[in-house]
């Protein structure tokens, strides 16, 4: 019975040197693998036989380019698969172009995954080729997400307010050194007041 | 253009005029009678310039104290009687249809407590709910959140409680890019992109709820009375677990009905706006309350902070009515829970209050709204006339004291005085002014003890009389806390220091004794160096002082003390200080404190770290798929486009800091620059597919903690 690696993942028989996989060291795929996983786990993929498919799925892929690019380190080839393989994953979903340059796709997807309640109802969807259940597909399609409801633009425009003989007080002190004279004034005008106070009583 | 339509239902103009010149006469008579008493008792002393001052200043204050008196015995007597001149007796609105009318639910929020905001919201919602007529309302939570953790969150739990009520389409969340002119702005912001849409919009604060038939009623109302502009409610205070948010909360229960019961006794037609917990007539809004910059530099020049009164006054202006709907129950708030936190809400509150002092000439502002702006400002300006009242009587006493003379007390001028002592004199006039203090409280007391449900709903008549008298002390001993801080701000605010708009600190986690020191100790020396002062110059007099020191004094444990939840619950577990929603919480209150015992059980699990949320918005798939669409959406508006481009979201300096973010963390991008780049819908795709994507020897070790949480 043959138990290796190589045959379960289905990846040609070319390493041959004990502790390689696909050309790198087996703990190169052991942090590949939790990088995936992570990702996976994030989209809240909470099934672990589910889980284990999808990493796999992912992983080898990876191994398959992997001797084609020896400069790549194991997890950034495992990290581009996982996103190309959700990306045109994305694509056949909503029936979009997977060759979109600002992420539309990659945010709408993400998004309808999240509306569609994918991680709740349709994880064994997630990444399955099609076709797929109706309600699912239609989840998926119209999840669109309002912040508001349409526009109807106006433009509220302030009243003047006449603050009568305020203004005239108020542009005062616009007065330089006022703060300065105001201090100055009150000092005298408490310099009198203590003076008053203190030299004029009045009997009753 | 709108404009009002004829009022039937509004008090006729005579009528009007002959309550408001019953009331304030009454305020007046009782001001001149013990004023009279006062002055004749300074006459026998001998009559000085410190007696001139401490007249003015008397008449004034008590004057203010009066005024709150009248309001009570009013407010008592319609109580008692019935006062079929408010505004849900004068029509048979209960049955008025709504169909066909739309209503706006606004929550203008600034970085709160993200997670009662939105329970706050679901109970108001569920409650709207079993009314059957949620399809006439819509939600928006207005965030004018400048932290970004705040900002994330709120999308978050946003996106969490559509899916979770299926409201999508029925809740609404909008950011503002720039929060131009703060919450007056925020909802001017609202009704430019949405106010057509909706006849009412009904403004709840942060930390508001409203029972779903309080809300349906309010819209009833409206149509009811075509020529009503805006509709107040009376909104009550709940939830408070601190031993100073419970004697607030019961204070609020126990004496605001007959009270607001007596400003509506002559405010009727011409009442006020408190900012929120009310309905407003969409279209009159908009034309006529978009409130303009005040000319003139800080703190009365610039952007009117207390925006609510002036729009009340506008509204009054153009021939709109604004009434208390103040026996609507099922309007609800809560309050700060602390001595501290509500100083603070105080000192933003005073700022905007004095800058009244501004409007109130105004030309074209009905004499009514006038009152309520001198009402305000008087609300803050007292508690430096009472200070310096009292340092002008001790002034008196050093002068007496120095002069070396003793005091020979003549017979008092008015003839039935003539036969008093001097001595009986004073007492005669502190009796009479703890009775206009008091009568109030008593006659809320009278009041719950002829109403045997409201009654029982308090914990009983003999819990309600232990507790107000407990409230009472402790009034006593936080009032000359209150005086010393309102000078404070008063002084700073005229010397030009501005306000911080900061958010409020609401929850019961009570402050420590180094905070109350640090915050304190001013109030300590003061009462120490002013205690000291009068016993020097004449004990006798020092013990009259005696509540005013003591309250200085006990600063620091008053206000330790009173923050603990454990003390309210103390008293709760007594019977002390509840109230009709302790005792038999409504069905919305009851949904938000399950909630929030729920989250809180959840966020003990998962500790909310410094930058958790940027790291959600760039990782979580979920989270910045939700972040970016929504900044998408956004864009559509003119209006928000162009404030994203004036902050310079788009520029080639956007990737740049995103890279910078990746290699360096979150600890190498100030705020304002985190907010630039949370701000671009290219880049926060791009930051996530990067985060994802990139070797971890290339991120910075942050990113890659960040990564590992999710391998959970």
């Amino acid at each position: 019975m043959d138990l290796s690696l190589e045959s379960a993942l289905n990846l040609p028989h070319t390493d041959t040197e004990p502790g390689l996989l696909a050309g790198r060291p087996l703990e190169d795929w052991n942090a590949a693998y939790r990088k995936v996983e992570s990702y996976f786990h994030a989209l809240r993929i909470r099934n672990k036989l589910l889980l284990g498919r999808l990493v796999s799925h992912v992983l080898k892929r990876a191994m398959h380019r992997a001797p084609r690019e020896p400069q790549r380190h194991a997890t950034e080839l495992a990290a581009q698969e996982m996103d190309a393989v959700v990306t045109e994953w994305f694509a056949q979903i909503l029936e979009e172009s997977p060759t979109n340059r600002d992420q539309m796709l990659s945010t709408r997807g993400r998004l309808a995954l999240l509306l569609a309640d994918m991680p709740g109802k349709w994880q064994d969807q997630f990444l399955r080729p099609g076709p797929w259940p109706e309600a699912f597909v239609k989840a998926m399609r119209d999840a669109y997400l309002r912040a508001g409801p349409d526009f109807q633009l106006s433009k509220m425009v302030p009243r003047p307010l006449d603050l009568g003989p305020i203004t005239t007080l108020n542009n005062l002190t616009r007065l330089p050194f006022l703060k300065m004279l105001t201090v100055w004034l009150l000092l005298a005008l408490l310099l009198s007041a203590l003076f008053v106070l203190t030299h004029y009583r009045s009997a009753p | 253009m709108a404009q009002p339509t004829p009022a039937p239902a509004s008090t006729p103009q005579v009528q009007r005029a002959a309550r408001l010149f019953a009331f304030f006469s009454g305020a007046v008579l009782l001001t001149a009678l013990v004023s009279m008493i006062f002055a004749d008792l300074l006459w026998r002393s001998g009559w000085t310039g410190t007696s001139t001052v401490l007249l003015s200043l008397f008449i004034i204050l008590f004057f203010l104290t009066a005024v709150g008196c009248v309001h009570a015995i009013h407010g008592f007597i319609l109580r008692r009687l019935g006062d079929p001149q408010r505004l849900t007796c004068a029509a048979d609105y209960q049955t008025t249809s709504i169909a066909g009318v739309s209503s706006a639910i606004v929550f203008p929020i600034y970085n709160e407590e993200v997670s009662r905001v939105f329970e706050g919201l679901r109970a108001t919602y569920l409650s709207l709910e079993q009314t059957g007529e949620l399809e006439r309302f819509d939600f928006f939570i207005l965030s004018d959140s400048t932290n970004p953790e705040k900002w994330v969150e709120e999308e978050q739990r946003w996106c969490e409680l559509i899916r979770e009520l299926d409201a999508l389409g029925r809740i609404f969340y909008h950011r503002r890019a720039s929060n131009e002119g703060k919450k007056s702005g925020n909802i001017r912001n609202f009704l430019n992109a949405w106010g057509r849409r909706y006849r009412y919009f009904i403004v709840l604060d942060a930390d508001s709820i409203m029972r779903g038939e309080t809300l349906v009623n309010l819209v009833r109302l409206m149509e009811t009375h075509p020529q009503t502009g805006l509709i107040q409610t009376l909104p009550a205070l709940v939830n408070a677990e601190s031993l100073f948010g419970r004697i607030q909360q019961f204070a609020n229960r126990l004496y605001a009905p007959i009270f607001i019961t007596g400003l509506n006794f002559w405010a009727q037609g011409f009442a006020n706006y408190w900012g929120h917990n009310a309905i407003i007539r969409t279209e009159p809004f908009m034309q006529y309350c978009d409130l303009p910059s005040l000319p003139g530099r800080k703190p009365f020049g610039g952007h009117i902070l207390s925006h609510d009164f002036v729009e009340a006054a506008l509204l009054l202006k153009e021939n709109w009515q604004v009434w208390f709907a103040y026996d609507l129950e099922g309007s609800y708030e809560e309050m700060p829970q602390d001595i501290i936190g509500n100083a603070q809400r105080d000192r933003r509150w005073c700022q905007g209050n004095l800058q009244h002092a501004l409007v109130l000439f105004a030309r074209g502002l009905r004499g009514l709204s006038r009152i309520h702006l001198v009402m305000g400002i008087f609300g803050y300006l007292a508690s430096p006339l009472w200070a310096i009242f009292l340092l002008a009587f001790n002034w008196a006493l050093w002068d007496r004291e120095n002069t070396g003379l003793s005091t020979i007390t003549v017979r008092a001028f008015t003839p039935w005085l003539k036969q008093l002592s001097g001595t009986a004199h004073a007492f005669l006039l502190f009796l009479l002014c703890m009775m206009v203090l008091f009568l109030p409280k008593a006659l809320a007391l009278v009041d719950l003890a002829l109403d045997r449900k409201r009654s029982a709903a308090f914990g009983g008549l003999r819990r309600a009389i232990q507790s107000a008298l407990a409230e009472t002390l402790f009034s006593a001993l936080h009032a000359p806390l209150q005086m010393l801080w309102h000078s404070q701000f008063v002084i700073t605010i005229l010397g030009g220091i501005g306000v911080n708009w900061g958010s409020q600190k609401r929850t019961s986690d009570g402050i420590g004794w180094i905070t109350a020191l640090r915050q304190h100790w001013a109030h300590t020396l003061t009462g120490i160096v002013w205690g000291a002062a009068v016993w020097k110059m004449d004990q006798p007099t020092f013990w009259w002082f005696t509540p005013v020191m003591t309250g200085m004094l006990a600063a620091v444990p008053l206000s330790v003390l009173t923050s603990r939840a454990s003390l309210g619950a103390w008293t709760r577990s007594l019977g002390l200080f509840l109230t009709p929603e302790e005792t038999s919480p409504p069905a919305e209150l009851d949904t938000l404190r399950l909630r929030m015992a729920l989250l809180e059980k959840t966020t003990e699990t998962a500790p909310h770290t410094s930058d958790t949320s940027l790291a959600q918005a760039v990782l979580d798939p979920y989270v910045n798929a939700i972040h970016v669409s929504l900044l998408r959406e956004k864009q559509l508006n003119p209006e928000f486009r162009e404030t994203l481009e004036k902050m310079g979201v788009g520029r080639t300096e956007v990737r740049e800091l995103a890279e910078r973010l990746l290699a360096d963390g979150p600890q190498a991008l100030s705020p304002r620059e985190k907010m630039l780049v949370l701000s671009d819908a290219t880049v926060m795709p791009w930051l996530h597919r990067q985060a994802w994507i990139r070797p971890g020897e290339t991120l910075n070790g942050w990113w890659q903690t960040a990564i590992r949480r999710f391998a959970r």
